[in-house]
């Protein structure tokens, strides 16, 4: 009997591993890029910050890859569609920001479109100067 | 860019605030489009249609060039500066157009630019042509666009210092002062319609057209009972030529 529990035990404990293993395994799966995605195709610049859209906005890995949005980075931006036009038709970013579920594509524009001013301060660039009215 | 009026959209200098006071408070504010002067916001209905279009209406130019700027639309993507620069042959030490940024908050309290086209007013009474001391610029007769006559300009900067708007440069190929003139001489004497920042721009936020038509779009935008339209610094009495609105 003695011996019975104890492998009734270790299984017991294999298992509990395993659920352990499997839970860290979807720690890893949700981790994100921290630095913000920033497009510059078709114009200068468009910001998305994952931290936002999964922290704040509560979305999984798979609400968007792979079927809105391809994991690897400025996939999207070779797209001839890859337009505001598009997004008015529910493509991209416009599955959610429909006006519905998210704010619609028409509307906030600079909470997106962070300009080349902003593009120019994320990546350290040094506008040009304008000697004549220094 | 220290200290340049325009660069600073809240900054007031003391004759703005003479002026303002002179004015009193409501009608200033609400011409400066609630973003220069405002201290006393008003309700929407009121702030509608204030600002004075009669002067503008007035003119014998034909076509009177004006721009509208539909400035919630602009995202800073340049477009038009590079255009601008392209078709002008503009050095990097200066600009005809350029944009401003200056944040603001929405209800939630979460941070976003505002981008400011801004360019030549081409001003119903333009204090540079005013203060020019060799006419080597003034009012295009006919268009009502503010040009230059380099080869008269001695380069005394006596108009840049007279511009409200920071609009010109001294270009030192010319040897004279340059500024935006609605791409006069590259574009629209060569039949285009638009100037180059107007055509390039994807999101029409700078429409271009002729304010003497009543069936243009600018004025048509202009006209529009339910919404603000505001120009810069309207209290220099200068009457610039550069509409803007949210729409």
């Amino acid at each position: 009997m003695e011996k019975g529990i104890k492998i009734f035990l270790c299984i017991v404990f294999f298992f509990c591993f395993v659920a352990a293993g499997a839970a860290f395994a979807e720690d890893e799966e949700a981790e994100y890029p921290t630095e913000p995605i920033i497009f510059t195709k078709p114009v200068k610049a468009v910001i998305f910050d994952h931290k936002l859209h999964v922290e704040d906005s509560g979305l999984d890995c798979d609400s968007c890859h792979d079927d809105i949005f391809e994991m690897e980075a400025g996939t999207a931006e070779q797209n001839k569609d890859f337009t505001m036009k598009a997004l008015y038709e529910g493509k991209y970013c416009g599955q959610c920001h429909d006006g519905d579920t998210a704010f619609a594509s028409n509307t906030r524009c600079t909470l997106c479109h962070i300009g080349v001013k902003g593009y120019n301060r994320m990546t350290g660039v040094k506008p040009k100067g304008h000697g004549g009215h220094e | 860019m220290k200290g340049n009026r325009s660069d600073k959209p809240n900054y007031v200098t003391d004759e703005e605030r003479r002026e303002f006071l002179k004015l009193g408070l409501k009608i200033t504010g609400v011409l400066a489009g609630g973003s220069i002067l405002s201290l006393v916001p008003l309700p929407e209905d009121e702030a509608k249609a204030l600002v004075e279009l009669e002067g503008y209406e007035k003119t014998s130019y034909k076509p009177h060039y004006v721009m509208v700027i539909r400035q919630n639309h602009c995202v800073d993507c340049e477009k038009c500066k590079e255009a601008c620069v392209k078709t002008n042959h503009v050095p990097d030490y200066g600009y005809r157009t350029t944009i401003l940024e200056k944040l603001a908050e929405d209800d939630e309290g979460k941070k976003f630019p505002i981008f400011m086209p801004v360019l030549c007013n081409h001003c119903l009474n333009p204090p540079c042509v005013r203060v020019c001391p060799t006419k080597a610029t003034t009012k295009d007769p006919k268009t009502g666009i503010v040009v230059m006559h380099y080869h008269k300009c001695i380069g005394c900067k006596t108009c840049m210092a007279a511009c409200p708007y920071n609009a010109r440069y001294f270009n030192e190929e010319k040897r004279a002062i340059d500024k935006c003139n609605f791409c006069l001489d590259t574009r629209l004497s060569k039949g285009e319609k638009l100037t180059a920042c107007a055509a390039a721009c994807p999101a029409h936020v700078r429409v271009f057209g002729d304010f003497s038509d009543h069936e243009s779009e600018v004025w048509k935008l202009v006209h529009q009972p339910d919404k603000a339209v505001w120009v810069l610094r309207p209290e220099t009495g200068a009457k610039p030529c550069i509409f803007y609105m949210n729409d």
